[in-house]
Parts: structure tokens; C-alpha cells; sequence
């Protein structure tokens, strides 16, 4: 069993990502569970969505987990939030900032000692989607870190996914995934 | 058929919502009218986006309130339509009073719950308080524990509800949130396996039939009130469950998937039970299979049909075992847990020696863990040692603050 | 339809008008359709009346007041043309005699026992001086 946290704040595509990323997992003949916490939650506020992955039916509906992965997709929920908690020995984090993984260790003294992968989705993604939605590029990290799949396999897997979306969007999210799978340390 | 078949994939990824919406869309069902609320909006959108899209042939009709959403239901029921909708909490207990209409008017209508907690205090997360309300209100009522489930009993229960034998509206549960919300591999069937499964709609003593004209929803006080009610209860008690089985073994046969009114997981050598509904089913079942591997020989009996209860298929599941743990995930308010008085009614009048203990669990939608229920398998295993019931009879399982113990 | 037992009816709040399958009802009258023991055409309530219609074709123009006004629908008209009165529905409200305009009116309330013929050949004359008064309104 995979299981990973993402932090995130209601809006920034947590759930979609979630979700994308189980759809892609799913594909390759695994089972997955993409769920978030909700509550009565505006735009902005804090919030975590998980993934568990595993080759047998997943029938654990706890929401308690102990992630293999944790996800940031927003810069600030280092400081403001318990990102480590419940986490394990071996937990790997990849997370959003504009800061070294040095900086960010040093700014957050919790991670110290921990697994820490940098990577900067924010301005990934408005430098090629336009917007700070950072879910995609979170994806492109995960792929590298996690070497799951092959990313060429995993873009056009996530371009089915976005196939709703104009063109011009799709194209942007596979440049910022790509960029991610690239930039993240 | 003048409309557009969607391509799905052999297995999609879908939460609970958008596996009933799609559902829905294969059943074709005729009239949504609904009056949405969260947890379960997203599965009334989901059949006007449908409708919108050309893939349904039907009417949306939106309407100022719950209670008006399933009086637009029993309207377009008694003209004869396949008809359907989606509720939860503070909605469902709105739409009662025209719950006991559309059963008493024996309209075949489905009505999707979405289970979550009803106020005071607000709260979206999901425990079966409304589907606890809804209970003697003459429907069907089905308990799905993931997403598949939730796309599986739709189909099933209009093949049940619209059977001439039956008539009878039928509600599908799912935890809102845990199951809603919660995207899991859902093995589809095509538009035609699902439409093919349902059948057309076969109307009765429908009001658009002009030649045979109908008067629906008639007044009859004291001298054919009891009858009415009588006959409502014994095709429940009598006609229900051979057609839910019916349809259950032909959506075997479709799908392979297969659905008991009583659901037993490791049931046959079990020593201790746990008996619940929803998505704590599975997470029990996880549990129960490590609970076996240090020595307690745990089982699992989720109910799948709530409505008519299944009295002498729990009993029969329950036979052999030592101990009983029955999870109510509603607050009783004064009594014992409904499962705890179901089970000990369907128990009481047996050879069975099992002890019986009633526990409240995860309302508003507090999450019930598998350390928690290890600790409940546990505790049922020392019952079982000392012979009888070593605590008191009903106790929260996860709530904060000093310990709760009654009766 | 007394007495039933839960078994001896058809499911659901529902109750048939009609014995059978009807067709064209719109073009049928009342006395011509199959009305099922459930529908209130069967029942008389004939006996709930103290007082009752008399009907005087002789002053009658045909306007359909009563027929309109009627809340029982038990005038009975035939194109167009008033014909009497429903016996078996009328419960002697009195509205047909109140909205019908004719001078003298053509309906007037007896008591129950009046007898038909007797009330017709002693039926009012002309009220003139209601004319009169008219034009001073």
C-alpha cells in the first residue's frame, strides 16, 4: 500500500490532482482511493486530500493515515501548518517553495533530519498555465522522486484526463509537468 | 433511442456521486426533480449535466425545497415516469413527510442518500442519522459501502422498486464524504448491459393513461387506513426480498459482482462480530483479517438491505458466534442503538449464547480507525474469555472527554 | 368498496372512476359512462336536502348560470339547453335560485315534500316593482 498526503488550500486542485493521479494509477491495472477532508471550507483555506495506491482492493476507509508521500503544493502551509504529522521514519516529502531544500530545512526546523524534495509549482504553473494552481506540477515531481511511471506514459495519460479543457490549457499543463519532473531537488 | 451513448472505459475512476449520476444516466431515468444539497449535489448535477449534454432523454425540474423535490417525484411517478433524485441530512429530514406518501401511493421511485449528520450542530460529514430517520418510512432502503456499490444498487434497486409485484419506492445509501467523495475504480457497464438490466419502464395505474382514469393520493380515514398499511407492510415483509434476491442473482449474472441482503466476511469459523453498515464495513474487514493473524477469530456482517430488515438472514449469520459488537452511527437519543435492538430482536427468541454489546461511533463523520476497531475486536474477545459482557452495554467508540458508558 | 379486507384492493392511494377502459369521455354524459362503485356518481346524497330546486322552463333563457354555479354539478344541460336538475347530487344549497337572473326566476327552493306540480302552477308572477327599482341604482 502507497499512501500520500497533500496539503493544499480549497482551490488550488488538490482534490483534482488527487483524483488525476489515482485515474493514471488506475490505468495500469492497480487500485486506488482518492479522498479530501471537506468541511464547510472556502477558497484558501487549509485542507488534505489523500492517495492510497495497492495491488489489492483497498477497503480502508479511515481517514487516519501514516503517508509514504506528503505533498505541498502551497508555499506558506510549511509554517502554518503540521505537515509532518503522523508521517513515518521513511516519509518523503516533496514540497512547494521558492527556497532551497537547505533554506526550507533550516526555516522549518520539523523537517529537519526528514526526506525533503523542493520543488517551485507555484511559479511553474504561472509561468506556464498562467495560474497558481500547482497540482500538475506536483505530479511531475512526484514521477521523479517516485520514478512510478515513465513521464512521457504519465503526460498522455494526464492529457485524457484534461481532455476537457481548451488545447491551449492541456499543452500548458504538460509543459509545467515536464518542468517540475525537471526542476525538482 | 434519441439520444447519445457515452464510451466508458472498463473501469473509470469515480467517486460515489458521479458512479450513481452515471447510473442514473443509464437507467434513462425521465424526471429529476431535485433540490440539491452537500453532500450529494454533485449526483443531481451530474444527470442535468447529462440532460444538458444530450446523453438522457428527460425533464430537470428545479424546485424551491426538498420537500417540493420529492413532491415533483410522486407527481411524475404517478403519471408514469422512471423517476429519481438525491438528498442528505437537513434535505432528507424536509422530504419525509412526502417519503410516506411516495410509498403509500406505492411509487417506484429512487431516491439516492447521501448519509451525513443532522443538525444541531451543522455538520456535512457523513453518519447515518438520516438514514436512521428514513426507516420507517416504507421504502427500500440499500446500503452501499463504496463507490462500485453505489453505481451497482442504482440499477438494482429500480429493477426491484418498478417490479409490478413491488411498487415500492427504494432509497440507495452511501456515506457522504467517505463514499461521495472518495474516488475509487468503479467496473462499469455498458449503456446497453444497463439499460438492458433495468428494462423499459413498465407503467401502472399511471395517471397519463387516459383511457383507465386514476384518482392518486386518496383520503381514507379509519375504515381503509389499516388496511392500506397492512398490505404496504406485507409485500415489504413478503414480496421485497425475493425480488431483491432475484435481481441480485441477475446482476450476477451480468456483472459478476455479488450482493447478499446480509453481507458475512469471515463469517464461518467466527468467534467475535462486528456488525455495521457503510464504508466501516470494509475498514472492519481489513481489520478482521489482521485481528485473525494474532489468534482472534474475527468476522464481519455488514447490512446490505436495511429495508425490510433482514431479521432471520442476521440471525442465521449470527449463529455461532460468541460475541457481538453492533455499531450504530447515529445517536440513539435514549435508547439502545438501532442495530443493537434489531439484532437482539432477531437474536432473542434463538438457541444463540452470543453476548451483545451496542457501540456509537463516528457521528458527523469522525473517523473510526482501524486502531479503534482493533481495540473493539479485542474487547469482544475478552467478553468472549470472561463469559459475559465485561463492560457496560452501550459505549462511544472515538468521542472526546471522560468515558461514556450506559446501561 | 365497504368493509374490504388489505387483500380485495388494487395497491397504492388510488381509486378508479370508471368500470373498464373508457374512451372519449369528454363527448360522453355522465348517465352513458361505466362510473366505478368508487366514484361519487354512484352515491346519492339525495337525502342530505331539506329544501329543493323546482325547475320552471317556461321563464328559463338558457344562460348556464346554474349550470355554472353549481357546486355539486347537478344541473344537467344538453346543448346548451337546461334540463333539470340531478336529484341524486343535489344538496339543496340554493345557489342555482340565487344566481338565476330570470323574472320570475326560473329555479325557486321548495321544502322537500312540496309537490312538483303544485309548486309550477303557483309559481310567482313577474316582480315589477324589482324592475322599477332597477333603473334607480
Amino acid at each position: 500500500m502507497l499512501e500520500i498526503r497533500w496539503h493544499s488550500r480549497a482551490g488550488q486542485g488538490a482534490v483534482t490532482g488527487a483524483k488525476g493521479l489515482a485515474d493514471v494509477v488506475s490505468t495500469t491495472g492497480k487500485q486506488v482511493q482518492a479522498f479530501a477532508f471537506y468541511g464547510s471550507a472556502k477558497r484558501g483555506a487549509a485542507m488534505t486530500a489523500y492517495n492510497r495506491v495497492d495491488d489489492q482492493p483497498i477497503m480502508n476507509h479511515e481517514k487516519f493515515m501514516r503517508p509514504d508521500f506528503v505533498f505541498v503544493i502551497d508555499p506558506a502551509l510549511v509554517y502554518t501548518t503540521d505537515v509532518t504529522i503522523n508521517d513515518k521514519e521513511n516519509t518523503v516529502y516533496i514540497i512547494t517553495t521558492h527556497l532551497s531544500t537547505e533554506e526550507l530545512v533550516a526555516s522549518q526546523p520539523k523537517l529537519a533530519g526528514k526526506n525533503v524534495y523542493t520543488v517551485d509549482c507555484i511559479k511553474i504553473a504561472q509561468e506556464t498555465i498562467g495560474r497558481a494552481i500547482p497540482n500538475t506540477p506536483m505530479l511531475g515531481a512526484f514521477m521523479k522522486i517516485s520514478k512510478m511511471y515513465d513521464i512521457e506514459f504519465f503526460k498522455e495519460n494526464m492529457k485524457r484526463i484534461l481532455g476537457k479543457l481548451p488545447q491551449k490549457i492541456i499543452d500548458a499543463n504538460m509543459l509545467a509537468i515536464q518542468r517540475a519532473y525537471d526542476e525538482v531537488k | 433511442m434519441a439520444f447519445d451513448k457515452m464510451e466508458l472505459r472498463d473501469i473509470e475512476v469515480w467517486d460515489g456521486n458521479f458512479a450513481a449520476a452515471q447510473a442514473l444516466r443509464q437507467c434513462q431515468i425521465d424526471v429529476v426533480a431535485a433540490y440539491p444539497i452537500t453532500p450529494s449535489t454533485p449526483i443531481v448535477e451530474g444527470y442535468a449535466k447529462f440532460l444538458a449534454d444530450g446523453y438522457v432523454e428527460g425533464e430537470f425540474v428545479m424546485v424551491e425545497s426538498e420537500h417540493a423535490a420529492m413532491s415533483g417525484c410522486i407527481g411524475a411517478a404517478a403519471a408514469g415516469g422512471r423517476v429519481a433524485t438525491a438528498t442528505s441530512s437537513q434535505g432528507f429530514a424536509l422530504m419525509v413527510e412526502t417519503l410516506y406518501q411516495a410509498s403509500g401511493m406505492r411509487l417506484p421511485i429512487v431516491l439516492n442518500v447521501v448519509n451525513r449528520a443532522l443538525a444541531a450542530p451543522l455538520n456535512v460529514n457523513g453518519d447515518h442519522s438520516d438514514m436512521y430517520l428514513g426507516r420507517d418510512s416504507g421504502w427500500i432502503q440499500l446500503d452501499a459501502y463504496n463507490p462500485q456499490e453505489a453505481y451497482d444498487l442504482n440499477f438494482i434497486a429500480f429493477k426491484v422498486a418498478e417490479d409490478h409485484d413491488v411498487r415500492l419506492p427504494c432509497m440507495v445509501h452511501q456515506d457522504g464524504f467517505m463514499t461521495s467523495h472518495t474516488a475509487q475504480g468503479v467496473k462499469t457497464l455498458t449503456d446497453d448491459q444497463g439499460y438492458g438490466f433495468v428494462g423499459e419502464f413498465q407503467p401502472m395505474n399511471d395517471m397519463l393513461d387516459l383511457d383507465h382514469p386514476v384518482t392518486h393520493g386518496v383520503q381514507t380515514e379509519e375504515d381503509w387506513h389499516f388496511e392500506h398499511k397492512a398490505r404496504q407492510h406485507r409485500d415489504l415483509m413478503l414480496n421485497v426480498t425475493p425480488k431483491i434476491q432475484a435481481a441480485f442473482d441477475a446482476f450476477e449474472k451480468l456483472s459478476g459482482r455479488k450482493y447478499n441482503m446480509v453481507e458475512k466476511y469471515e463469517m464461518e469459523d467466527a468467534d467475535v462480530a462486528v456488525v455495521c453498515m457503510g464504508t466501516s464495513v470494509e475498514t472492519a474487514r481489513e481489520v478482521a483479517l489482521e485481528m485473525r493473524k494474532e489468534g482472534i477469530k474475527a468476522g464481519v456482517v455488514g447490512i446490505r438491505v436495511y429495508r425490510p430488515f433482514p431479521f432471520m438472514e442476521i440471525a442465521d449469520a449470527l449463529k455461532n458466534v460468541k460475541a457481538i459488537g453492533a455499531l450504530d452511527r447515529s445517536s440513539p437519543n435514549g435508547a439502545a442503538g438501532m442495530l443493537f435492538n434489531e439484532l437482539a430482536g432477531a437474536l432473542f427468541n434463538t438457541d444463540t449464547k452470543a453476548l451483545l454489546s451496542g457501540y456509537v461511533y463516528g457521528l458527523g463523520g469522525r473517523d473510526l480507525t482501524k486502531a479503534h476497531l482493533r481495540d473493539l475486536y479485542k474487547e469482544l474477545q475478552s467478553n468472549v474469555d470472561a463469559g459475559k459482557v465485561t463492560t457496560q452495554l452501550q459505549q462511544f467508540i472515538g468521542v472526546r472527554g471522560p468515558k461514556l458508558a450506559f446501561l | 368498496m365497504a368493509n374490504k379486507g388489505w387483500d380485495e384492493f388494487e395497491i397504492g392511494a388510488m381509486l378508479r372512476s370508471f368500470e373498464g377502459p373508457i374512451k372519449d369521455i369528454a363527448t360522453t354524459h355522465q348517465e352513458d359512462r361505466a362510473y366505478s362503485g368508487n366514484n361519487s356518481f354512484t352515491a346519492s346524497v339525495a337525502d342530505w336536502r331539506i329544501e329543493k330546486p323546482v325547475f320552471n322552463k317556461d321563464y328559463c333563457i338558457d344562460c348556464q348560470f346554474c349550470w355554472i354555479y353549481c357546486p355539486d354539478i347537478s344541473i344537467i344541460s344538453r346543448d346548451k339547453k337546461m334540463i333539470g336538475v340531478d336529484m341524486d347530487h343535489c344538496k339543496g344549497c340554493g345557489i342555482c335560485v340565487e344566481v338565476c337572473p330570470t323574472n320570475p326566476k326560473s329555479l325557486l327552493m321548495y321544502s322537500e315534500q312540496t309537490d312538483e306540480e303544485q309548486a309550477l302552477a303557483a309559481w310567482p308572477a313577474k316582480d315589477t316593482s324589482k324592475a322599477d327599482s332597477k333603473g334607480e341604482e
